[in-house]
C-alpha cells in the first residue's frame, strides 16, 4: 500500500509528459504561422516603401493632409498649406553662395595681372579669388529680385565688396524679359553664362578677352542700365534679341597691376540676336553690337574715343560637350582724328565629360595696337590645357596649364589650380 | 508618361520640342501670358527618369544645369520637386499654370492631359512612350 502514491505519482508525471507532447507540435505550429505572417507582412511594408521611397514625415503639429478624396477643383486648407510650405511661397531670400581657392605659379616674377591677389613679383602664391553671394527672391509670378555680392581678394589679402549685380526683374511674356539695375553685359556669350562663379565655368579662369575688367580685361563687362531680352516668333529656329542701354563705368587696371585707367565710359547701347534651334538642343549662334564713347587720358582729359565692339559667337554645349568659340573686334575710333584701332580677338574652348573628369583644352588672342588704351596688353596668344574634376555635384578641382606667347616679351608659362564650390 | 495641366488651361496640344522648352525652363509663358509653373517629382521615381530623358540630361547635369539657369537670372528657381504623385495633382488643381508629367495610370480627375504631337498617351507613336 505504501508503493499506491508513488507508483500515482509516476502515472501522474507520466500522463502530464505525454500530454505536453501532444500540445507542442500544435504551439510549434502556431508560433510557425506567426513567423510566416511577421515575414509577409514585412514583405508588404518593404514594397510600400519602395513605392513611397521619398515621402516625407510631416512637422510635428502641422496639420494633417487628409485621405479623403476630394472632388476636382477642391482643395483642403490643410492640403494647401502643406503645398505651399513645401514650394516656399512664403516671400523671403534663397541664397546660394560660391567660392574658391586657387593656387597659381608663373615662371617669372614680373607682375601679370596682378589682380586676385596674386603677389606682384611673386613666382606662385595661393588666393581666394572671388567669393560670391548670390540673392534671389520672388516677389510674385513676373517679378523678382537678384542679386550677387562679391567679396573678392584684392592686394596683401584684403577684400573688397562688389555689388556685382543688382536687377529687379519683370517677364511681361516670353517675348518681352526686363531687367533693371546692374547688370553684366550681354556683348558675347561668356560673360552672360557665366558670370563671376568659377564653379559654373570649365577652366581655372576666364578667356582674357572676356576678362572682368576690373582685372585686366578689354571689354566694358557691367553697367547700370536697362537689359531686354526675348523670343522673336520664329518657329523651330529659336530666335531671341537682346537690347541694352545703360551707363558703364570701366576702371581697368594695366596687366601689371600698376596703372589704374578710367575710361570715363559714357551711355552705352547693345543690341544682339542668337539663335537657339530647337532640332539641336544646346545649340547657340549669335552676335551683338556694343557702342559707347571713353576718353583716353594719357592722350589728354578731353580726348574722347567711339568703342565698337562686335561680336559673333558658336556655342554647342549638350551631350557631355561644350565646345566655345567667340570672335570679337573691337574699334577705337577718335572724334576729330583720323586715327582708328581695329583690334582682333577670339577664343576657341573645348572640353567633354568623361565620369568625373573633365578635360579641356581652349587657344585665345588677342591683338591690341601699340598706342591704344590697351597697349598693355599687346599681342599675345597661346594654349591653355587641363582637366576639371568633379567631386560631387557641388565640389570641383581643377589644374590648367597655360602657355602664352608674348610680343616682345618672353613666353610665359603658367599652373594654376583651383578648388570651386557652390553651396 | 501624361503631359497634365489645370483645367483652365487652354492648351490643347503641344510639339515635343515645346514641351522640352518648357521643362528646360525655356519657354516661361503660356499663350496669353500666364506664367508656365513647372512640377517635377523628386528622383528616384518614374517621372523623374522620364523627365531627365526629355531633357538628355543625368541627374548631376539637371541640377548643375537649373543652377546655372537661376545664377544667370534665366529662372526665378529650380522647378518645384515634389515627393508624391498627390501634391503634383494638389499643386496642378491649385496653380492655373501648372504642369507636370505623371503617369498615365495616374491622372485624376482635374487633371487635363495634353496631347504631344497630336497623339494622346494612349495612341500609337505617342512621342513619351
Amino acid at each position: 500500500m505504501r508503493f499506491y502514491p508513488t507508483i500515482a505519482a509516476l502515472l501522474l508525471l507520466l500522463t502530464s509528459l505525454g500530454h505536453a507532447q501532444d500540445t507542442a507540435p500544435s504551439e510549434r505550429e502556431m508560433i510557425q504561422q506567426l513567423v510566416q505572417q511577421v515575414r509577409e507582412l514585412q514583405a508588404k511594408v518593404q514594397t510600400l516603401e519602395s513605392q513611397q521611397r521619398c515621402a516625407p514625415l510631416p512637422a510635428p503639429g502641422a496639420a494633417q493632409p487628409s485621405l479623403k478624396p476630394t472632388a476636382p477643383g477642391q482643395t483642403t486648407d490643410a492640403q494647401q498649406d502643406a503645398l505651399r510650405k513645401q514650394l516656399h511661397e512664403l516671400n523671403g531670400i534663397r541664397w546660394r553662395g560660391f567660392g574658391e581657392v586657387d593656387y597659381k605659379a608663373l615662371n617669372q616674377s614680373t607682375p601679370e595681372l596682378g589682380t586676385f591677389g596674386f603677389v606682384p613679383g611673386s613666382h606662385g602664391n595661393f588666393y581666394t579669388g572671388d567669393f560670391d553671394l548670390l540673392l534671389t527672391s520672388r516677389i510674385n509670378d513676373k517679378a523678382s529680385v537678384l542679386s550677387e555680392v562679391v567679396l573678392g581678394e584684392e592686394q596683401a589679402q584684403t577684400f573688397g565688396v562688389d555689388l556685382e549685380r543688382v536687377l529687379f526683374k519683370y517677364d511681361y511674356n516670353d517675348h518681352l524679359r526686363m531687367s533693371f539695375g546692374r547688370y553684366h553685359t550681354g556683348i558675347g556669350y561668356y560673360n552672360l553664362a557665366f558670370h563671376t562663379a568659377t564653379w559654373l565655368q570649365t577652366t581655372a579662369d576666364r578667356p582674357l578677352v572676356m576678362e572682368f575688367a576690373t582685372d585686366g580685361g578689354p571689354l566694358p563687362t557691367q553697367a547700370v542700365g536697362v537689359s531686354l531680352t526675348g523670343q522673336v516668333p520664329s518657329g523651330a529656329v529659336g530666335l531671341n534679341y537682346t537690347a541694352e542701354y545703360g551707363s558703364s563705368d570701366t576702371v581697368r587696371p594695366d596687366l601689371n597691376g600698376v596703372t589704374l585707367d578710367d575710361e570715363h565710359n559714357s551711355n552705352h547701347v547693345n543690341v544682339g540676336l542668337f539663335v537657339r534651334p530647337d532640332p539641336i538642343p544646346g545649340l547657340q549662334i549669335g552676335t551683338s553690337i556694343y557702342h559707347d564713347q571713353i576718353s583716353d587720358t594719357a592722350r589728354g582729359p578731353t580726348v574722347r574715343l567711339g568703342q565698337t565692339i562686335a561680336n559673333l559667337h558658336v556655342v554647342y554645349d549638350g551631350h557631355g560637350v561644350e565646345f566655345l568659340n567667340e570672335g570679337f573686334l573691337i574699334r577705337h575710333a577718335y572724334r576729330g582724328s583720323p586715327l582708328v584701332y581695329n583690334m582682333p580677338a577670339f577664343y576657341s574652348q573645348i572640353s567633354r565629360q568623361f565620369g568625373h573628369i573633365r578635360p579641356f583644352f581652349r587657344y585665345q588672342y588677342i591683338n591690341a595696337n601699340p598706342g591704344s588704351v590697351l597697349e598693355d596688353i599687346s599681342l599675345r596668344h597661346g594654349p591653355s590645357f587641363g582637366a576639371r574634376y568633379d567631386f560631387s555635384d557641388n565640389i570641383a578641382f581643377k589644374t590648367q596649364l597655360d602657355h602664352t606667347l608674348r610680343k616682345g616679351q618672353p613666353d610665359l608659362n603658367g599652373l594654376h589650380l583651383q578648388l570651386a564650390f557652390a553651396f | 508618361m501624361a503631359v497634365v495641366v489645370n483645367e483652365k488651361n487652354p492648351v490643347e496640344n503641344l510639339s515635343k520640342a515645346e514641351l522640352r522648352n518648357i521643362f528646360a525652363g525655356e519657354k516661361r509663358s503660356w499663350p496669353g501670358g500666364l506664367p508656365i509653373k513647372l512640377f517635377v517629382r523628386a528622383p528616384g521615381c518614374r517621372e523623374r527618369d522620364a523627365l531627365l530623358k526629355l531633357l538628355d540630361m543625368s541627374e548631376s547635369e539637371y541640377k548643375k544645369y537649373w543652377t546655372a539657369k537661376v545664377f544667370r537670372g534665366e529662372a526665378q528657381a529650380e522647378p518645384v520637386a515634389l515627393f508624391s504623385n498627390g501634391m503634383q495633382k494638389e499643386a496642378i488643381l491649385l496653380y492655373p499654370g501648372a504642369v507636370a508629367l505623371v503617369s498615365f495610370q495616374d491622372v485624376r480627375p482635374g487633371m487635363k492631359v495634353v496631347k504631344i504631337d497630336g497623339r494622346k498617351p494612349d495612341e500609337a507613336g505617342y512621342p513619351l512612350n
